[in-house]
């Protein structure tokens, strides 16, 4: 809260300084807590004469707000959905999405251990402790001993939701510090299963699934299940100089890049 | 003396007037002596200051948990989570059951391709040894082919005739040729690490206690790992093709014979699918309930906020759009009758799917196979299991209807509910998307499990040896040994944990494997992070304090005690066994305690090795409880404190479990003395 309202505050001010040069982005939380507002201080830093108003309540305000003042920029975590493409086209207008980035997360198993492949539902039934045995999943006979993120962490959170359904965790789940700490247990024990971003899964001692078929390589980014992109929209068109300018900078520059890896996020392309 | 000394002899006029003068250097009319006084006491002062303002502090934000947990518990009824909980309890009773038979069915089946299995698993820990021998090679090379996939995967996207691409295409190109050229020879090279790797025993190490595969089967898997250090075939080689193939069709055959257990494995499941979409149904009223509630007990907040805001800001405009803002923000109590009316409404659509879930799981159970009738022993285990969760349904159906029936969202939490759901609650969650419960049981049982195996382990070894040490030993051997036990004190705990992951749980876990220490609950053990390790840790920690105080206990037993016992003609041990340990025990008790309170304060040690599973330990297994990770009070504190918001009910809670530690500290500390009391008196 405070932070929309401190965001809000600065936008504003920068707003009486330039009035034209002020790129308006709404939507959702997940790019606008972090990746943009750091993309944004970058742009800045890096020359450029414009400000910024940056508000995060969500992705569906990305597509209300984008109806109203089609000259700005949408944040999604998700598609568009079909019932609001309708509504641009009833206005007369063509929404355009550019994939901001990507958010993957590997599940890893034992190298040892025989299971190559996993569905959702399993991942589900696993982390949720339904699923208790390596057997059930096409194993060989054995407890599954999962190690998860602690509480703390937001891969804790975002597995959960992209995941388990939104489900509560087992509670024969192990929670380890990081990911580093996953992949070390993970690898001594030939039944454990845990997560790890992308960056981990190369390890020694471990293996990542295939979730629902789909190998995990960043490649594949745009089919893997736990992943999504992540979308800005605009309205075909109607995008300001400026704004065309930034999204330009922040899909393709090299320095843009950086920062959407470090905030945990592949990089689009 | 040099000339420039004082020429004062001790017995000069002088110096005697010096020693009677009361008058030195004064500060604020007070002379050195007062000053130094005030220094130290008021040093002892600011300590004891400083402590109560910690204790202060610490109780008022522990006992704040109270009200803000109870106004918790209330609002899980007030938004009817409270009620689809119990239906959640219905499913996961169900599940247990589930499970366990599904287990058991896939048991009876993989028991046809064991052979089968046993070579694959062979193999793949043949393939994973032999990779990580050879893995700088091995890695390069795939690196390299991965390289060359995506240089010709960039190679086919760009256009030829474009202008821009042309330059790409040359230094991809360029780029292609390179790799081509690198990688037979690597290829090369890796095949002859592989067949050089393959010879050595130690690759065919299949970890302890493994199956060993047939004698006939070990060249194919040697021709299959061999196979698979040419890493761009995309399919496996024909022998692991083919011994798959057979472990499938036996058990596809084994499966069409057990055709009617699946039947009535995937019935359980049917028949249980109105009760899970109901629950799921029901949820998610139940969270924009929970929403409304919290909104409504932050609204008054948010509210202040923006007038604030409003206050500082000097623009006009902006002052006005915040104050319109504050105006906007609703301070409604919402209305709980109408937002439960949903699940009221469900109780009697809960109750047409219960009752006849409840007959269909009966005689699915009852068709599900007797473990007699069973061949594997797990199979017999899980059914064995089966018929225990069978019962906990039962009993969960029937108690959790009566509740259902009974729910009222505004019958209030009683205080002692609230106080117990945090003494006694089994359940900590944090961080949910359903409801966070604060329940201290779990982390209570695993530091106390934890204690109890570091004071069993340590209590003998620190009071033998101090008894020696101050009884038995040599003046030499008394030199020597004292310090080293007390250097065990000095090492940190942080290193200590290192150890026990790195080192001493790959080692427990390893001696857990061996053939005749089966005997031992709970071997072969699965973790490597367990209650067992980390109390031998702690074990070894509090050897130092309950060595030094059971050797201080000792030491004051008067001198003339062992003389006479030895002049009455005792020997050296029945002096020490029937007079100088009797009289210290009381000593040797506080000793104990203290090392007690050393263990259970303990943090770093627990939470880096003992698992961190939030958990009341299973303690079915008997004495193999101890094998099973667990967390602790500490280490909740440790790993959850750090990133709550303060003042949250979240952080309470952790500094609530933090009161009730320094309660069991206070607790030890207090019967220690009391004990030591008794003992001067003699």
């Amino acid at each position: 809260m405070n932070k929309t309202l401190a965001l809000l505050t600065a936008a504003s001010l920068f707003a009486g300084a330039n009035a034209e040069d002020k790129i308006v982005i709404k939507g959702s939380d997940t790019l606008g807590a972090k990746m943009v507002p750091q993309l944004a201080e970058a742009y800045k830093e890096a020359g450029n004469e414009v400000s910024f108003e940056i508000a995060a309540e969500g992705s569906s305000t990305a597509f209300t707000h984008l109806q109203a003042s089609p000259a700005d920029i949408g944040m999604s975590s998700r598609n568009i959905k079909d019932s609001e493409t309708e509504a641009f086209t009833a206005k007369g207008m063509e929404i355009k999405g550019w994939t901001a980035a990507y958010d993957m997360i590997g599940v890893i198993v034992n190298e040892k251990n025989g299971v190559e492949e996993l569905t959702t539902e399993q991942i589900e039934g696993i982390f949720t402790g339904d699923i208790t045995d390596w057997s059930e999943v096409g194993g060989d006979a054995g407890p599954i001993s999962v190690y998860t993120r602690n509480t703390s962490s937001g891969t804790y959170k975002s597995f959960q939701e992209m995941a388990m359904n939104k489900r509560d965790y087992g509670s024969d789940t192990q929670k380890m510090a990081g990911n580093t700490q996953i992949a070390d247990e993970v690898s001594k024990n030939g039944n454990g299963i845990g997560y790890v971003g992308l960056a981990y899964t190369e390890a020694d001692g471990i293996k990542a699934v295939e979730v629902d078929g789909v190998e995990l390589k960043s490649k594949n980014a745009k089919t893997y299940p736990i992943a999504r992109s992540l979308h800005y929209y605009t309205v075909k068109g109607k995008l300001s100089e400026a704004a065309t300018k930034f999204l330009a900078w922040a899909t393709t520059d090299d320095k843009a890049k950086e920062i959407v890896e470090r905030v945990g996020f592949i990089p689009a392309e | 003396m040099s000339h420039s000394g004082n020429p004062d002899s001790p017995s000069s006029p002088a110096k005697e007037r010096l020693v009677f003068k009361r008058r030195g250097v004064q500060i604020f009319g007070l002379g050195w002596q007062d000053v130094i006084r005030i220094f130290f006491g008021g040093n002892a002062s600011l300590a004891i200051i400083i402590l109560i303002l910690i204790c202060f502090f610490l109780a008022k934000e522990a006992f704040l948990f109270f009200p803000d947990h109870h106004r918790d518990l209330n609002s899980y009824r007030q938004s009817g989570q409270e009620f689809v909980g119990f239906m959640g309890e219905e499913v996961t009773a169900h599940t247990n059951l589930y499970s366990s038979a599904n287990i058991a069915y896939f048991a009876e089946v993989n028991r046809t391709s064991r052979v089968e299995d046993t070579i694959l698993r062979s193999y793949r820990s043949v393939l994973a040894n032999v990779e990580n021998r050879s893995s700088k090679t091995w890695g390069r090379l795939e690196r390299e082919i991965d390289a060359l996939e995506e240089v010709e995967d960039d190679l086919s996207d760009l256009d030829p005739e474009t202008e821009e691409d042309v330059a790409e295409i040359a230094s991809l190109t360029e780029e292609k040729r390179r790799l081509e050229k690198e990688i037979p020879p690597l290829r090369e090279k890796l095949k002859r690490e592989v067949n050089t790797i393959l010879s050595w025993d130690e690759i065919w190490d299949l970890g302890v206690g493994a199956e060993e595969p047939p004698a006939d089967s070990i060249p194919g898997i040697r021709e299959a790992v061999l196979f698979e250090a040419f890493p761009d075939a995309e399919e496996e080689h024909p022998f692991i093709e083919k011994t798959k193939q057979i472990s499938k069709e036996k058990k596809a055959a084994a499966a069409a014979e057990l055709a009617e257990f699946k039947e009535t494995i995937k019935g359980m499941q049917a028949v249980v699918r109105p009760l899970k979409d109901l629950e799921r149904e029901l949820k998610e009223p139940a969270l924009e309930n929970k929403k409304e509630i919290t909104s409504f007990s932050t609204a008054p907040e948010r509210r202040d906020a923006w007038l604030k805001g409003a206050e500082a800001t000097r623009d006009p405009e902006e002052k006005a759009r915040m104050l319109a803002r504050a105006e906007e923000v609703v301070i409604k109590e919402p209305d709980y009758a109408a937002i439960n009316q949903v699940f009221y409404d469900a109780i009697t659509r809960h109750a047409s799917i219960a009752a006849p879930l409840e007959v269909e799981m009966k005689t699915l159970f009852d068709k599900l196979p007797t473990p007699a009738g069973v061949v594997t022993k797990s199979a017999k285990e899980n059914l064995k299991r089966a018929g225990v969760f069978y019962d906990r349904f039962q009993e969960s159906m029937a108690s959790n209807r009566k509740k259902i029936r009974e729910w009222s969202h505004d019958h209030p939490v009683t205080v002692v509910e609230s106080v117990s759901a945090f003494l006694v609650g089994k359940n900590w969650t944090t961080n949910s998307s359903w409801h966070d419960f604060y329940g201290l049981l779990p982390l209570f049982t695993g530091s106390l499990l934890i204690s109890i195996i570091a004071l069993t382990v340590s209590v003998p070894f620190s009071i033998a040896a101090a008894i020696y040490v101050n009884q038995l030993s040599s003046f030499r051997e008394q030199s020597f040994i004292k310090p080293a036990i007390e250097f065990i004190g000095a090492i940190p705990s942080v290193v200590l944990g290192f150890f026990g992951i790195l080192v001493f749980g790959e080692a427990l876990r390893n001696i857990s494997q061996v053939e005749w220490l089966q005997w031992f609950p709970g071997f072969p053990m699965a973790e490597r992070l367990t209650i067992l390790n980390a109390g031998l840790l702690l074990a070894f920690m509090a050897v130092p304090t309950i060595f030094t105080l059971t050797e201080d206990a000792l030491n004051n037993v008067p001198q003339a005690f062992t003389e006479n016992s030895l002049a009455m003609g005792a020997t050296k041990l029945q002096t020490v066994f029937r007079v100088v340990v009797p009289t210290a025990v009381s000593g040797v008790i506080a000793a104990v305690l203290l090392g007690f309170g050393r263990i259970i304060g303990e943090t770093m040690v627990v939470l880096l090795v003992a698992g961190n599973k939030i958990k009341i330990p299973d303690f079915t297994e008997g004495l193999g409880v101890v094998t099973q990770p667990a967390h602790t009070m500490t280490g909740i504190i440790a790993q959850e404190l750090g990133e709550v918001d303060s003042g949250s009910l979240h952080w309470r809670a952790l500094f609530m479990v933090g009161m009730v530690l320094f309660v069991i500290s206070l607790l030890v500390n207090f019967a220690a003395q009391r004990v030591l009391k008794k003992f001067q008196k003699i």
